[in-house]
């Protein structure tokens, strides 16, 4: 496996001087120049001049020991995360053109800490999609093989991670949004504790299961990037007032490690997805953790549970984009419905307005009862019973029931489309941490892993994967193509 | 006959301070278009609602004052509806039948009969805590603008919603009402009534025998009355004549003064209701409790109660009250002087009549003169050094038109020579003395008149005129 520095290796050589932030910057925007006309991983990027000045300036930096924590290290940002210097799109054309006027907390926090943004990452629109192929500006390819998606919604962010076009990534994880790319391209995505990572500037699909997530090439990298972009903010309501420290000191000690394994959820996996993920829980267990099996209460319902939570809320927060204070194609002339129905017409896309109407429904007068409530209902129900289990074990999961799709293979079918989100949209009902590392290969296709934690075990999990990585070897995965 | 009128009055926080959910002014107005605005309030994607503390303590205070059931947590709902002036098309309100608890769920609002001076009440539906949507402009005429301005200065204003129980027996009555919630309002620090379009109101009312009817748009408590006895007359013709007051929402056209049937029936709207996930419940403890307490010490209510007690007649008692730099002046002033009486007729009835003459904004707190001179005028009259007819006559209009004067020099001069004055009118005004003294007591008068007029605008106390023309025509008598 042909491999790729990771940040903590960058900052270790930055630090050392075998290498420096200007020769890094270059060898990105290389890998940038090289593939991304084929991979599309990226919907805008930063002006490469200002890169290389500004990886210049972090140089300077190391050498008057000014270093700050993530001194030079490139990023790209999912763009449905909001940026004052670059547009933010949310992978729709309703906001082509948008920029806005303030920077969401985590880009500020990272820039605070001397990390340069190279792009804005490519995504589904509005974050509504598992492959990537919903976006207004075309679908990601895989890195690892560019006839596949990278998986979604956060395509962009893990596939120009596989291909070394940035250090790291973040994307945004409403029901698997980070740990499925994830999963699909060799890299690690962490889904955090609702709370821990202000949401202050991301464009908000379902407020109530949604964090911006750190992905990264190892468990360590994420932990890394996650120590400076989670912690109380006062912008966000729902912001929890901690700022832990979730950094691990290293691989988790095996015999230490108990997992538990929902078997019947597991049994629907793909034959291949099984395979992987089952020898990588024998290595573990030959490491000397311990295995349980578990049945989760409620664990059928979670999928249409989830869905019509994310419907519900998407259909709400998407109704401010009519055309009135963000660039529209809709004609002024004429009454105020011709226009908006117009704006949204022409500015949504199709899964996006399926979920609209979606939401509306299970919100609506004599709907809301059936669906909404009852919806709140179960999850309440998930997420007591996940809260409970993970007291005692990590629940491990594979992260995707499937191998990456080929492009165009699962679109026809909304509902095969949903299933894929079955084993991750878990931590999101639940607002639980999970965490997806990478558990290997099968016929040169990576397969992820999925541990989903108690609230604010970040620390354990990273080092959970930090010893999944010891085991599998794939740290730095480079889809070098 | 028997009328029952509902109100729905929205009122906004004007002087929070902040919007409801940003850091914007309460207070829009005066901003150029689009100037009072932040991600927030504007409604930009992944900006986030913080709840404000200010207003949220305030429409705490609000329902305490109104003895509502106060629920643990305050929780948020979304309300849609399509609008060019509502940002993110859906308003932040707290519909208590979706999931949302609003700061108040059944209260009672006691108001001052001004009439009767009797305390009366009404029963409190619930108040909701929400965002007031921007605003749109046209020019002239909606149908003829060829734009829709909006300017968003307003949106995200801190809105209550008080909704009366349909229990309000005249349209007097739900003046007053109105008028006292107003004053309430504002004694907590949340409202300045007078701003423009601050509050507006919703009726509802019925007849005996008829179906309710709403009218909307009413923006003063003089048009609240004046709407609703219109209403309530039309309704009643209606029934006297035999025929049915349908169930309807009617409009008040203030410049006609009259209610006119909304041309467009509501549509059966469905506003999609949710829990905002941006906003967990509010915890309401005690801190925030104890602050909302804290501000509700001082009431209409307990004020009212205070001066009146002190003898002031309630007329009285109640001008001071209603206008808050009066009565602050009222309660400092008090405790310097022993005659709270004259205290109170030369606040409420004479210095808040002569700014009022001379035009001045008795809102306005630098209008009036500090309490220490107030005071001051108090003292000069219970020593007996001026009589409170020259102090209204000749010092209140010099004091009003220049509150910061030092009292001294508004002063007149005082007639050192009341004799000599006596003496010139007795010599010039023979016929009256002749009249007076042959038996016509009322020539007294005449002569008291005189006398104070000779004094050209000094100071002179009448009764020592008097005292002294009886001496001096005794004395005369006296001699034949
Ligand atoms: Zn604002």
């Amino acid at each position: 496996m042909m491999r790729q520095p990771t940040v903590h290796e960058l900052l270790e050589a930055f630090r050392h001087g075998d290498t420096d932030p200007v020769e890094n910057a270059h060898r990105v925007i290389e890998n940038i120049a090289r593939r991304e006309g084929k991979i599309n991983a990226y919907i805008s990027l930063e002006d490469f001049d200002s890169v290389l000045e500004k990886a210049e300036d972090s140089r300077r930096r190391w050498m008057r020991g000014a270093a700050r924590k993530l001194e030079g290290i490139i990023i790209g940002v999912k763009d449905n995360i909001s940026t004052s210097f670059l547009p933010t799109t949310a992978g729709s054309r309703i906001l082509d053109g948008y920029v806005p006027p303030f920077d969401a907390t985590v880009v500020e926090r990272l820039q605070k800490e001397g990390a340069i943004i190279i792009g804005k990452t490519n995504l589904d629109e509005f974050a509504m999609g598992s492959t990537g192929e919903f976006s207004a500006f075309g679908p990601t390819r895989n890195p690892w093989d560019e006839e596949r998606v990278p998986g979604g919604s956060s395509s962009g962010s893990g596939a120009c991670l596989a291909y070394g076009g940035c250090n790291a990534a973040l994307g945004s994880d409403t029901g698997g949004s980070v740990r499925l790319p994830a999963a699909y391209t060799a890299t690690v995505g962490l889904k955090p504790t609702y709370g821990l990572v202000s949401r202050y500037g991301l464009i908000p699909y379902g407020n109530s299961l949604e964090q911006i997530s750190p992905m990264g090439l190892s468990s360590l990298d994420v932990a890394l990037i996650l120590q400076v972009m989670s912690g109380y903010d006062p912008l966000d309501a729902t912001s929890l007032n901690v700022n832990p420290d979730v950094v691990p000191e290293g691989p988790a000690d095996p015999e230490s490690i108990r997992l538990c394994i929902p078997g019947s959820l597991v049994g629907m996996s793909d034959e291949p997805v099984k395979k992987s993920f089952y020898s990588l829980i024998d290595r573990l267990t030959g490491e000397g953790a311990s295995v349980d099996t578990v049945e989760i209460e409620g664990v059928e319902k979670a999928l249409p549970t989830y869905y019509t939570i994310a419907v519900a809320e998407a259909a709400s927060n998407l109704a401010r984009f009519e055309g009135t204070l963000y660039p529209s194609r809709g004609d002024y002339s004429g009454d105020y419905w011709r226009f908006i129905s117009k704006s949204r017409g022409e500015g949504f896309g199709i899964e996006v307005k399926r979920r609209i109407l979606m939401g509306v429904y299970v919100l609506s007068e004599g709907y809301r009862d059936e669906y909404y409530l009852a919806a709140t209902k179960v999850r309440r129900i998930v997420r007591d019973e996940l809260a409970r289990i993970t007291k005692k074990c990590f629940i491990a999961t594979p992260a995707s029931p499937v191998l990456p799709p080929k492009l165009g293979e699962a679109l026809g079918d909304p509902l095969k489309l949903y299933a894929m989100d079955a084993y991750t949209v878990l931590a999101n009902l639940s607002g639980l941490p999970a965490l997806v590392v990478p558990s290997g290969f099968s016929s040169n296709l990576p397969t992820g892993v999925q541990f989903i934690g108690g609230k604010l075990t970040e620390r354990s999990l990273l080092s959970l994967g930090m010893l999944v990585e010891e085991l599998t070897g794939i740290r730095g995965a480079y889809a070098g193509g | 006959m028997r009328v029952r009128i509902g109100l729905e009055i929205h009122v906004q926080l004007s002087n929070a301070g902040t919007k409801l959910f940003c850091d914007c002014d309460s207070e829009y107005r005066g901003f150029p278009p689009n100037s009072n605005v932040c991600p927030v309030c504007l409604g930009l994607p992944g900006a986030l609602p913080v709840p404000g503390r200010r207003p949220v303590v305030l429409a705490l205070a609000t329902a305490l004052s109104m003895k509502c059931k106060i629920p643990e947590r305050l929780v948020f709902t979304r309300k849609h509806y399509f609008y060019p002036d509502l940002p993110k098309n859906y308003q932040i309100t707290q519909f208590e039948k979706a999931g949302g608890a609003p700061v108040c769920l059944e209260g009672e609002l006691e108001y001052l009969d001004t009439d009767s001076w009797e305390w009366r009440s009404v029963g409190i539906s619930r108040i909701n805590l929400e965002e007031d949507p921007g605003r749109t402009y046209y020019e002239g005429d909606i149908l003829r603008s060829r734009y829709a301005y909006v300017d968003y200065n307003r949106s995200g204003v801190p809105l209550l919603e008080i909704v009366t129980k349909p229990e309000i027996p005249s349209p007097r009555q739900a003046r007053m009402l109105v008028e006292y919630l107003l004053l309430l309002l504002e004694y907590i620090g949340a409202v300045n009534p007078r701003l423009e379009g601050v509050f507006r109101v919703d009726a509802n009312i019925s007849v005996e025998g008829g179906e309710r009817v709403e009218v909307k748009n009413i923006g003063s408590t003089l048009d609240l009355e004046k709407a609703l006895k219109f209403e309530a007359k039309r309704q009643t013709a209606i029934v006297e004549r035999g025929g049915r007051v349908e169930r309807e929402t009617r409009h008040w056209d203030s410049a006609r003064g009259m209610t006119k049937p909304l041309r467009l029936k509501e549509e059966e709207a469905d506003y999609l209701y949710f829990p905002d996930p941006d906003l967990p419940p509010v915890e309401v403890g005690k801190d925030l409790l104890s602050e909302a307490i804290g501000i509700l010490k001082t009431t209409p209510r307990s004020l009212f109660e205070r001066i009146s007690s002190m003898g002031i007649r309630s007329e009285i008692a109640w001008s001071i009250v209603s206008t808050p730099p009066a009565s602050k002046r009222f309660l400092e002033a008090e405790k310097m002087v022993s005659d709270k009486r004259l205290l109170g007729r030369m606040i409420g009835v004479d210095l808040k009549g002569e700014l009022k003459e001379q035009g001045r904004d008795l809102h306005k707190d630098s209008a009036w003169p500090p309490a220490e001179r107030i005071a001051e005028l108090v003292k000069l009259v219970e020593r007996g050094e001026y009589t409170y007819d020259t102090i209204k006559g000749l010092v209140l209009p010099k004091l009003a038109s220049n509150p910061l004067s030092p009292i001294q020099p508004l002063l007149p001069e005082k007639v050192d020579d009341v004799k000599a004055l006596v003496d010139e009118v007795l010599k010039r005004e023979s016929k009256a003395v002749r009249d007076y003294l042959s038996g016509r007591g009322k020539a007294l008068n005449y002569l008291v008149g005189q006398v104070v007029r000779a004094a050209k605008g000094k100071a002179i106390d009448p009764r020592k005129a008097r005292e002294e023309l009886l001496n001096k025509l005794r004395e005369l008598e006296a001699r034949g």
